[in-house]
């Protein structure tokens, strides 16, 4: 076929010159019509592509219709269970001191205690990058900040993949500690306010299941990280770089199916065939407060101490758990057995986040955090009496301890609906990102405070089990604090409430909850 | 139409929750498995006391 005739020009085919002349004329002005026709075109597919948001922007991440709720706690599940990971880090501590001696450690090798820091500073820098990005987040929306934790926390195990194989702990602090912790922080928070959002009706029930996941995120972490090494595992190799390289790419990946299910509601979604309770409930607001306004109430400093009090009680069972019960029941309890508590107290943490936060929608948060406080100050002066020299009970002091484990992952899960009542669903996750610093908090001052005393207490003379119960007398003191700061706090006095809600804000503002 | 689409987001439930149901599942059994220790006459004497 004719080129010429198949783009539909007509020739001469009597004159060879002039009809020569006749398609380069038309052929120019074909392309000058297309330069004209496609360049203000191209012009303003870019100006389109400027003005569209990006697939990570909340205006992308607006749930289409007929979009189920119940795709969102798994979406945030995915996040949690990734980062979770971080309790199960212990797992690489030894690993890491051999890195040159392979199955043991050699003068040149780090000691536990320089490896101990790279967990301490991922815990601190969760609550300092929670705190920080909090509000970058309220207004970036979720899906971005996912994203930016999932980078993050992927970018952490590549960079301490490289510490390992040049033998630079620095870039291990760098990166499992610093980028990677930032990444935890980010994490934590970024699928709070969403799931408050959309449950309107239970956001204890679906704060408590993100939240939950980052219990279970140690029990995947665990294992997983225990086969890889394993799988790895060379005469010339720990196996521990290569595992964060397989481990970095996993969570990302996990992450990532998060980062592109999570949705926000729509601007004034409303759940169907749910009525908010008519009935005034004085500690659950229909308004909101920003996060700096909110900082400065007295209600943000309560809960503060609410949450300090709890997580510093809850860590003076974890950080003991295995040397306890085997000094308490002296002869009964084996290593292999102590290992075994501990693992059903993981399992009991993340039981409790799921429980306790959900039952907090039909008991309040008040009122659970009440129970949390009155029974485990009582439980804490029992427990001691349960070994080995009083009562000698091991099924008494496991179902002890497991109820007060439970309590203590209830009181991370139930803060961020307690946080909402109070101060509104408008900058939430901010807040909560905020009153994390509790836990990090928490984190220096309930290993100290345990280890401190204890060591006192055996330099004097006290025997080993008997050295425990000073230290269980004062973590079920702390609860008592806990217990007043809970029971003082207040409805959010008006002059605080925002008198209406920024435009272009984060989320849908209408309040979705009346008292 | 509408039928197919509230099919769709519940394959779409079923599958999100797989993806994240299944490593939870595994942790959680890991877990148990190191738990049942506590509990094995072997390791201790819980069930003589």
């Amino acid at each position: 076929m004719n080129p010429v005739t198949s783009i539909g020009l007509s020739t001469a085919p009597t004159c060879p010159s002039a009809c020569g002349r006749r398609v380069w004329e038309r052929l120019k002005g074909f392309v000058s019509l297309a330069s004209r026709l496609s360049t203000p075109r191209l012009a303003s597919q870019e100006q389109v592509r400027k003005a569209e948001p990006s697939l990570l922007d909340r205006e992308r991440s607006i749930a289409p219709s007929g979009y189920s709720r119940w795709l969102v706690p798994p979406a945030a599940l995915a996040i949690h269970l990734c980062i979770g990971q971080v309790y199960s880090f212990s797992v690489f501590k030894i690993p890491l001191t051999q890195l040159l001696g392979v199955n043991k450690s050699l003068p040149g090798d780090w000691k536990q205690t320089q490896v101990a820091w790279i967990f301490s500073l991922a815990i601190v820098m969760l609550g300092l990058s929670a705190a920080v990005f909090g509000r970058w987040l309220e207004k970036a929306g979720p899906r971005k900040a996912m994203f930016a934790a999932a980078v993050c926390f992927a970018l952490g195990f590549y960079v301490s993949y490289f510490g390992v194989a040049t033998h630079q702990l620095w870039l291990i602090y760098l990166g499992y500690g610093f980028i990677g912790g930032t990444g935890l922080g980010l994490g934590y928070i970024s699928p709070v306010s969403t799931l408050i959002k959309w449950f309107p009706d239970r956001p204890g029930l679906a704060t408590g299941m993100a939240i939950m996941g980052f219990g279970g995120g140690a029990m995947i972490g665990s294992p997983l990280g225990i086969q890889l090494m394993a799988h790895f595992h060379s005469a010339q190799d720990t196996g521990v770089g290569k595992t964060f390289l397989v481990m970095g790419t996993m969570y990302f990946l996990l992450m990532m199916f998060g980062v592109f299910t999570i949705r926000v509601p729509r601007d004034g979604w409303k759940l169907e065939n749910w009525t908010p309770s008519e009935k005034p409930q004085a500690l659950i607001t229909t308004h909101n407060v920003d996060v700096d306004t909110a900082f400065g109430t007295k209600q943000f400093w309560l809960l503060w101490i609410v949450l300090c009090t709890n997580v510093t009680a809850g860590i003076g069972i974890l950080e003991q758990a295995s040397p306890m019960i085997q000094e308490l029941f002296k002869g009964t309890i084996g290593p292999l057995a102590a290992g075994g508590f501990v693992g059903l107290l993981s399992l009991f943490n993340m039981a409790g986040r799921f429980l306790w936060s959900s039952a907090s929608d039909y008991l309040g948060r008040k009122q659970t955090y009440f129970v949390f406080f009155v029974l485990g100050a009582v439980l804490y002066l029992v427990l001691p009496r349960t070994g080995g020299d009083h009562l000698n009970s091991v099924i008494l002091f496991v179902s002890i301890a497991v109820i007060l484990i439970s309590m203590y992952g209830g009181g991370f899960a139930t803060m961020p609906a307690y946080l909402g009542d109070l101060f509104g669903t408008y900058h939430v996750s901010a807040i909560h990102g905020r009153i994390l610093t509790a836990w990090s908090v928490a984190g220096v001052l309930g290993p100290v405070l345990v280890n401190y005393m204890r060591d006192y207490q055996i330099e004097h003379g006290v025997d080993h089990a008997g050295a425990y119960q000073t230290t269980l007398f004062v973590m079920s003191g702390l609860l008592v604090v806990g217990c007043i700061a809970n029971l003082m706090v207040r409805p959010v006095p008006q002059k605080y409430w925002l008198p209406s809600v920024p435009e272009h804000s984060d989320y849908n503002l209408e309040p979705q909850r009346s008292h | 139409m509408a039928d197919i689409g509230k099919h769709s987001w519940k394959v779409a439930i079923f599958f999100a929750w797989l993806v994240v149901g299944v490593p939870f599942a595994w942790g959680v059994y890991n877990t148990l498995l190191s738990s049942v220790q506590l509990f094995d006459p072997a390791q201790t004497q819980v069930g003589s006391k």
